[in-house]
Formats: structure tokens, C-alpha cells, sequence
């Protein structure tokens, strides 16, 4: 029993972990590149945990290391069933711990990238907290109670996503913090060796999670055809953000709060307003 | 620990450095990125952070302004480490050896590993460069995990 939660816990990032590989294979096509291999994510992994551990001080490492368990907690809360809020908190507290490491080196690029962090923490996570609330409407929060046919009643949180996806998945227009530009990857500026993989890793973590709120929309008839309809859901979730990113160019930081504020939060209040006025919920 | 340092050499992590070249070199250099070059089918990436780079392109004969910097940004970047010196400049000094005001290539500031000639260096050669740069990365990767038990 043990060994299988310890296997779904490792299941979920190496998926993602493939997808990031998809990611940087489909982005290279639609650029006219050959792109790297499908698993280089996980030989960047293997590179840097094999790299010196170099720290500006001991905090940096030991945010980086509550950041990833807080992401894999609250991963391990949403495939073991557990309550989707719960789940969402504690991924916040994740994401905190990101932009309290970034604060903690005395440099003015981690600083500006955990600035943009929190604005960006700001945009995504209201969003993200209003599709919870969708998904939880009729009831109870918990995962293993969530009912079938979300999609047809919820449809457009499932759109509200999107732009969440983006943000997380450091895209243009939105991939505001780490600002490849002018900021080179903001709060991951300082990190380093094991330390930057231990994040990436909570990275993984967290869109695992986030995909896994997608996936909730879905549901097949057999096990298989349920696992196989939900893996299509999240590449076709990944498939629209990588088409976003390669057809757009960097907005401003006011933009991307602007946006997903009254867009975002405005689709899924839109939903729910009109489910109210059926008599549905 | 052996396939770990093997791997290594598939994530080749890029830092490009600008030591007072004419340019010439750095155009080349950004070239690899392109979709021509493509220099990420190997795992290559312009990170543009010491800290997170694995292997220096340097371009440029050392001008005694950028010797210190070099010599940071080097010490900066986490063992294990490659350098390439990208052109005739950054090899030697070229038309600038003697010059009052440069150190005469990259090599008489921080140790050099593949030295790619031209000028400027065609994008080929510095692909080949960056190859050969990398068949060293597995000794060096053990060396350093040698070094720090």
C-alpha cells in the first residue's frame, strides 16, 4: 500500500516531466527547429543534481527544500483523494516559500522575480481558487466525491484555466517573473545545482497538480479509456498554451492581473450565474 | 554515479561572455540558438547566469577592463565546468597581441578547454567545438564529484 502511494507520487511529475519534454519537442516544430530529446528535462534534472550545491546561505536551501515538500504534500493530498481547498492552501504555501528563497539572496534580479512572483501569485491564484470553489459547488470539496460531468456543467472554468496554465508553465504573455528578457528566470536567479532542481521539481509538482484539477472535468467509461480521455484533456491544455506562447509577445505585469481578474474570475462567475439561474445549483 | 555523469553532457547549459569582441564572433555565437544552428538538439541552452551555466562561450580578445569580470563570472559558475574560446581573438589575441590594453586570449585569464578558430568562427565549427567540449564532461563531472567526497 505504502509502495503504490509512493509510486502515484512519483508518477506525477514524471509525467509532467514528459510533457515539459513535449513541451520544448513541440515548441522546436513550430519554430522550424529539431528541438532536444523528448526526456531532456530529466537529463537537466540529472545535470544539475550532479553539479556543486553552491548557497548564498542557509535559508536559500532550506526554502527551496519546503517549497518542493509543500508542492509534493499537496499533490499527494489531491491523488490520494484528499480535500481539493486543503490541497490548494497548501500548494499556495509552496508557492510562498518560492518567492520567500528568491527574497532571501541579497541580489536585485531575485528580488524584482520574487516581486513579479507575488503579482503573478496574485493573477493565478484567485482564478485557480474560483475553479475549486466551481468544482465544489454541489457539495463537498473532497476529490474522491467530486460527480461525473463537470464539463457539461462547468465548462467554462475549465477555459478559466488556461491562462493559469500559462502563467505556471512560464509562457508568453504571461511568463511575467522569470522573464528569460531582462530578469534571466527572476527567482530562480540564484539558484543553482541540486538547489534549482529541487524547484523545478516542485514545478512539476505543481502543474501536476493544476493538471489534475483539469482532469477532473473528464471522466471515461472504463479506467482506461477514463486515463486515457484525461491524459488528452491535459495535452490539449498544454497544446493551446504552447500555440499562445508562440503566437504572442510578453504583456506588462498590470496586464496579466487585469486579465485574469475580470476574464478568469468574470468566465467562472458568468458560470455559475448561469447554472444559479437554472436552478442547478 | 557513472550514468549521472554521462548524462551531464546532455544539459549543456550555456553562458556567452563578451570580452570585448567586434561582435563578429557573438553573431555567430547567437546563431547557434537559431533555428538554422539549433544548438538545443543537444540539450544547450542560454541560460545568461553564471550560476546556472555549465559551459562559458567566450568571445573576444581579453581587454584588461573585462579581466577581472572573466575571471568572476568563471568562479561563479559551479564545478563541473567547460570554457570555449570562440574565435581567433579569444584564442590568442590576434590582431590585437601586443595590444596595450588586452590580456591576449582567454587562456591567460582562466583555463581554456576547446579553442575554435576563425573569424569570425562559423556557427560549424563552433558546433563542433561544443561537441568535442562536451566529450570532456563526463571526466570532468567525475573529477569533480572526486573532489568534493
Amino acid at each position: 500500500m505504502v509502495l503504490a502511494e509512493i509510486a502515484v507520487l512519483l508518477i506525477g511529475p514524471l509525467l509532467v516531466g514528459l510533457s515539459m519534454g513535449l513541451d520544448r519537442k513541440l515548441t522546436a516544430r513550430l519554430q522550424n527547429r529539431r528541438g532536444p530529446p523528448l526526456l531532456q528535462p530529466f537529463y537537466d534534472i540529472a545535470k544539475l543534481l550532479s553539479k556543486r550545491p553552491q548557497m548564498l546561505g542557509d535559508l536559500q536551501g532550506l526554502f527551496a527544500l519546503f517549497c518542493v515538500a509543500f508542492q509534493a504534500v499537496a499533490f499527494g493530498l489531491f491523488a490520494f483523494g484528499g480535500d481539493l481547498v486543503v490541497a490548494f492552501f497548501v500548494s499556495s504555501m509552496g508557492a510562498v516559500f518560492l518567492v520567500l528563497g528568491a527574497y532571501s539572496a541579497p541580489s536585485p534580479y531575485s528580488h524584482l522575480g520574487a516581486n513579479r512572483e507575488l503579482l503573478a501569485l496574485l493573477a493565478y491564484e484567485p482564478v485557480l481558487f474560483m475553479v475549486i470553489m466551481a468544482v465544489g459547488i454541489n457539495g463537498s470539496f473532497l476529490i474522491s466525491e467530486v460527480p461525473p460531468g463537470l464539463l457539461e456543467r462547468i465548462p467554462l472554468a475549465l477555459v478559466a484555466l488556461l491562462p493559469v496554465l500559462v502563467i505556471l508553465l512560464e509562457k508568453s504573455p504571461y511568463d511575467v517573473p522569470a522573464a528569460h528578457q531582462e530578469l534571466a528566470t527572476g527567482p530562480y536567479v540564484e539558484y543553482s545545482g541540486p538547489y534549482l532542481a529541487l524547484l523545478e521539481l516542485a514545478r512539476w509538482y505543481q502543474l501536476a497538480f493544476v493538471y489534475g484539477i483539469a482532469t477532473l472535468f473528464i471522466w471515461g467509461p472504463r479506467p482506461a479509456g477514463d486515463v486515457a480521455l484525461k491524459l488528452l484533456l491535459a495535452f490539449a491544455l498544454l497544446f493551446a498554451a504552447i500555440l499562445i506562447d508562440n503566437t504572442t509577445a510578453r504583456l506588462t505585469r498590470r496586464r496579466m492581473v487585469l486579465f485574469t481578474l475580470t476574464a478568469g474570475v468574470g468566465l467562472i462567475a458568468l458560470n455559475l450565474i448561469v447554472l444559479y439561474l437554472a436552478g442547478v445549483i | 554515479m557513472g550514468l549521472m555523469d554521462r548524462i551531464g553532457a546532455r544539459s549543456p547549459w550555456i553562458l556567452h561572455f563578451d570580452t570585448g569582441s567586434c561582435n563578429g564572433c557573438d553573431l555567430e555565437v547567437w546563431a547557434l540558438l537559431t533555428p538554422r544552428y539549433d544548438v538545443e538538439r543537444f540539450g544547450g541552452v542560454n541560460r545568461a547566469n553564471p550560476k546556472q551555466a555549465d559551459i562559458l562561450l567566450i568571445t573576444g580578445p581579453v581587454t584588461k577592463k573585462c579581466e577581472d569580470r572573466l575571471r568572476n563570472l568563471y568562479e561563479q559558475v559551479p564545478e563541473p565546468k567547460l570554457v570555449m574560446a570562440c574565435g581567433n581573438c579569444a584564442s590568442t589575441g590576434a590582431p590585437f597581441h601586443n595590444c596595450y590594453n588586452v590580456c591576449q586570449g582567454v587562456d591567460k585569464v582562466i583555463p581554456v578547454d576547446v579553442y575554435v578558430p576563425g573569424c569570425a568562427a562559423r556557427p560549424e565549427a563552433l558546433i563542433d567545438g561544443f561537441v568535442k567540449a562536451l566529450s570532456l564532461w563526463e571526466e570532468r563531472s567525475k573529477a569533480a564529484r572526486e573532489a568534493r567526497e
